[in-house]
């Protein structure tokens, strides 16, 4: 393999980054199809798009983790040639992923340390290495402490980590993939303000984010890819919010039908005092009791951490209560309870942890869809699988759901977030679903996607299907729910009815306040 | 290098291929730098185990234990439990084979044999599945559990071949001979070559069907692959994981069963020894694909027996042929992580 090449010196001035006619397939899909951008110096350009539109294709060509099948990267005017990581490092391009590489077991500047080519490693010079990151966390105005554990550090200070890493490197370009899905806003507008002082100091910056509200707070200018394809690319001062969603999703999207007004069904699920308990021993949330009927939709509000998981854990029969009752339809959870059986008597989850809790990864679609339902008469005759009915359903998911696949046979690790979603959701529809726990359901996702599987949920709730709507997402909540449940303060509040109730009672509660 | 990388990602045959030469160069320089010469050494050690009709029939003899431990070790693999205790399963499944087949000796053979066979299985399965019950209740290591498993069983038999089953006339360490109704018929007239070849292919026949087909191969790919999605699923409780290692050392137990039948005809201190270990190396060349585990295990089987030729022929002491069993896996690790490489790009 070459090692990063650079040929052909070209006349200053130019931009820092060209990307000419980059293309790259995997299949019959293209996920780049002929992208040209530019980026200028000091300029922070925004990638935005929704899941599966290339985005992360074309970051992981400029990271060097893939190469591109047609086009061109040229770095400073010059011929670059990205083949590995350490091609990118050494081009001066810089990347923070979403998740982040950190050993936990170090110290910051250990971790900053580590793979660093320049540093000299016998004996590690550890002390200029905490002179360099107070210098440029000094800079950007991000604390930073060179000694802290890793381990015990936020998720918005092991991003910092990340950033000071790659600035410690002589990044000239940095790239963000989606720096802020795991930020609270503080944090999220501190990182803003990072992000603007590194612009003035010449580095530039590509981010990447499906949140308009990023895009317009900090970018200078943005581009849109859609399907692989660059469809759109504005300076971000001749724009607006819905002129980037509609180059985003290219069709309008329509908003869900309104609250149900048919009265609720069967009592189908019953919480009387349940205590759950976090892995670590701690009291996650207590008193939780509530009642769930067919053909309505009860939301769990909360921000996360605060027992939602373990709620979902706890009805799915994955972890008995610590205290209390929960009843299924009728029949009283025990310690015997089985996740299988409640899966058969009509009893679903969707995963907030999809990626690891949702699917295999690296088996096929069709492969997929046997995952929960391994027991059920239609794929099992006597412990022999009926793996062409697996095939079919999955091939009904994809259509009816419009997946982006090549077939039932591809890897579900080829398909981007929302379509593995999809595929997810679709699995847990089949054959005899009654109730529903759906844990952050649309979180990660496209516009599209989250529109699609809202339409969704209403839909199972018509048809009669009970939903656990467990999200952080108050809009989605006050959109969708019937009632609410709220999770804060290690009590739970309600539930109470949307109407009865108002946005700023149930942000109360969720901070804790009686 | 280049032009390397685009042959292996074009054609499947070509990693084994590069495996197979990469194997060669390296056990030549290793027979080179230890003082001989390597061509004859080759010579030897093909016309030793494939050279004649007498050798071709010891590896197949070899070839049976070494399949069905092979397949036992691929089991487990599969849910991402390592079992290196096939030493210990093989010798318990003898000893449970020898055992029943001591204890009613009256039985008619129909009855007898596959009752022996079973209680050899049992016997593999036990010890195995100790360490499953270990591993899914306390989170014990598997890996630890088994090795140590292992020690135990290798005392348990030279205890029971020098107490409860020792021939009557107590000379010797080792049991009685096993009545002739179990033993497994000869397939080739002065050869020790058995029908047991048949036992290792229907096994191996059954395994790759129930990898496949069945919910239990199911369960074990998705433990393998993320023991949380199987839990999530309703699939991944301790049951699958006992299961994973009792069904592995119960194959191990009839590699050990079908030895005494058709080798041994009776239980002694070495019998088998180190098949547990080279079997492994046989799971992992045929890649977890139980499909492949006898072919595997016939190349493996032609190393052991050619390895005679080495020591009778030119002298090469014995333990070269382990590190020559360490280059061939070596080798086909590398080339089949090359191979992926060039794959996925």
């Amino acid at each position: 393999m070459a090692p990063a090449s650079v040929t052909a010196p070209k006349p200053a001035s130019r931009p820092v980054l060209e990307l000419n006619g980059i293309t790259k397939r995997f299949g019959a899909l293209a996920a780049n199809d002929d992208i040209t951008l530019a980026l200028g110096r000091g300029e922070v350009l925004g990638l935005l798009g929704e899941n599966g539109a290339g985005k992360s294709t074309l970051m992981n060509i400029l990271a060097g983790l893939i190469l591109p099948d047609a086009g061109e990267i040229l770095i400073e005017g010059r011929l670059a040639r990205i083949a590995a990581p350490r091609d990118a490092v050494s081009l001066g391009i810089g990347m923070v992923h979403q998740h982040f590489m950190i050993v936990p077991t170090l110290s910051v500047a250990e971790n900053i340390a580590l793979g660093n080519r320049t540093l000299r490693p016998l004996p590690l010079d550890l002390s200029g290495v905490r002179a360099k990151i107070r210098q440029i966390t000094d800079d950007l105005g991000l604390p930073l402490d060179p000694d802290a554990a890793t381990a015990r550090l936020t998720v918005g200070e092991q991003q910092r980590v990340e950033i000071v890493k790659a600035l410690s490197r002589d990044a000239r370009i940095l790239i963000l993939d989606e720096p802020t899905a795991v930020l609270t806003r503080d944090e999220a507008s501190g990182l803003f303000d990072a992000v603007k002082a590194l612009a003035q100091t010449g580095v530039s910056v590509i981010l990447i984010s499906h949140k308009l509200e990023d895009i317009f707070a900090v970018c200078d200018r943005v581009a849109v890819l859609r399907r692989g394809r660059k469809v759109h690319e504005t300076s971000t001062k001749d724009t607006d919010a819905d002129g980037l969603v509609l180059a985003m999703v290219g069709e309008s999207i329509t908003a869900p039908a309104a609250r149900r007004n048919s009265p609720p069904g069967k009592l189908l699920l019953e919480l009387d005092g349940v205590a759950l308990r976090r892995g670590d021993g701690s009291t996650a949330v207590d008193g939780v009791s509530f009642d769930l009927h067919a053909g309505e939709i009860l939301a769990v509000a909360g921000i996360e951490g605060n027992g939602q998981r373990e709620l979902a854990e706890a009805i799915a029969g994955l972890q008995p209560p610590e205290a209390g009752r929960i009843v299924y339809d009728g029949k009283v959870h025990t310690r015997g309870t089985r996740t299988m059986e409640l899966r058969r008597r009509g009893l679903r989850l969707v995963p907030e942890d999809r990626h690891a809790a949702g699917m295999l990864v690296d088996k096929s679609l069709r492969e997929n869809q046997l995952l929960s339902h391994l027991h059920a008469r239609r794929y099992n005759r006597a412990g022999w699988l009926k793996r062409r009915s697996a095939a079919r359903d999955a091939q009904t998911v994809i259509a009816d759901f419009d997946v982006r696949a090549t077939s039932s046979n591809a890897v579900m690790r080829s398909l981007s977030g929302g379509n593995q979603q999809k595929m997810v959701l679709g699995r847990e529809l089949a054959d005899g679903l009654r109730l529903l726990i759906a844990a952050h359901p649309t979180r990660g996702l496209d516009v599209r996607t989250i529109a699609f599987i809202q339409r969704q949920l209403l839909d199972l709730r018509d048809r009669g299907i009970a939903i656990l709507l467990i999200s952080s997402d108050l809009g989605e909540i006050w959109q969708f729910a019937d009632r609410i449940l709220v999770f804060g303060g290690g009590r739970a509040h309600g539930p109470i009815g949307v109407t009865e109730t108002t946005p700023s009672e149930i942000g109360a509660w969720m901070a804790g306040h009686a | 290098m280049n032009a390397l990388v685009n042959l292996l990602g074009r054609s499947v045959y070509a990693g084994p291929a590069l495996a197979g030469f990469g194997a060669l160069f390296f056990i030549g320089l290793v027979i080179t730098v230890a003082g001989f010469d390597p061509i004859a050494a080759l010579s030897a050690l093909l016309s030793q185990s494939l050279g004649s009709v007498n050798g071709i029939s010891e590896v197949l003899v070899r070839t049976i234990p070494l399949t069905l431990t092979g397949l036992g070790i691929t089991v487990a693999f599969r849910a991402r439990m390592f079992n290196v205790g096939g030493d210990g399963q093989i010798i318990f499944g003898a000893i449970a084979f020898v055992g029943c087949g001591l204890l009613f000796p009256t039985l008619t053979g129909w009855l007898l044999l596959p009752l022996a066979v079973i209680a050899g299985i049992l016997g593999g399965a036990v010890w195995g599945g100790i360490a499953g019950i270990l591993r899914a209740r306390y989170n014990a290591s598997e890996i630890i559990v088994t090795i140590m498993l292992t020690y135990v069983a290798f005392q348990g038999l030279a205890w029971a071949i020098r107490g409860p089953l020792q021939e009557s006339s107590g000379i010797f360490p080792r049991s009685e001979a096993i009545p002739e109704a179990i033993k497994l018929g000869l397939l080739l007239d002065g050869s020790r070559l058995h029908w047991g070849l048949f036992i290792a292919l229907g096994a191996t026949v059954a395994v790759t069907l129930a990898l496949r087909y069945t919910s239990f191969g199911y369960r074990l790919d998705a433990i393998g692959e993320s023991p949380l999605a199987a839990r999530y699923g309703g699939i991944g409780d301790r049951a699958t994981v006992i299961l994973s290692l009792a069904v592995s050392g119960g194959l191990a137990g009839l590699a050990g069963a079908v030895e005494i039948a058709g080798v041994h005809g009776r239980l002694h201190d070495a019998f088998a020894e180190g098949t547990g270990i080279t079997a492994i190396a046989v799971a992992l060349l045929a890649r977890l694909n139980p499909i492949f585990v006898p072919l595997s295990a016939a190349m493996f089987a032609v190393l052991s027996v050619g390895v005679g030729g080495l020591q009778r022929q030119l002298g090469i002491p014995f333990p070269l042929v382990h590190i020559i069993e360490g280059i061939v896996i070596l080798a086909f690790l590398v080339a089949t992580r090359l191979q992926r490489d060039a794959v996925e790009g």
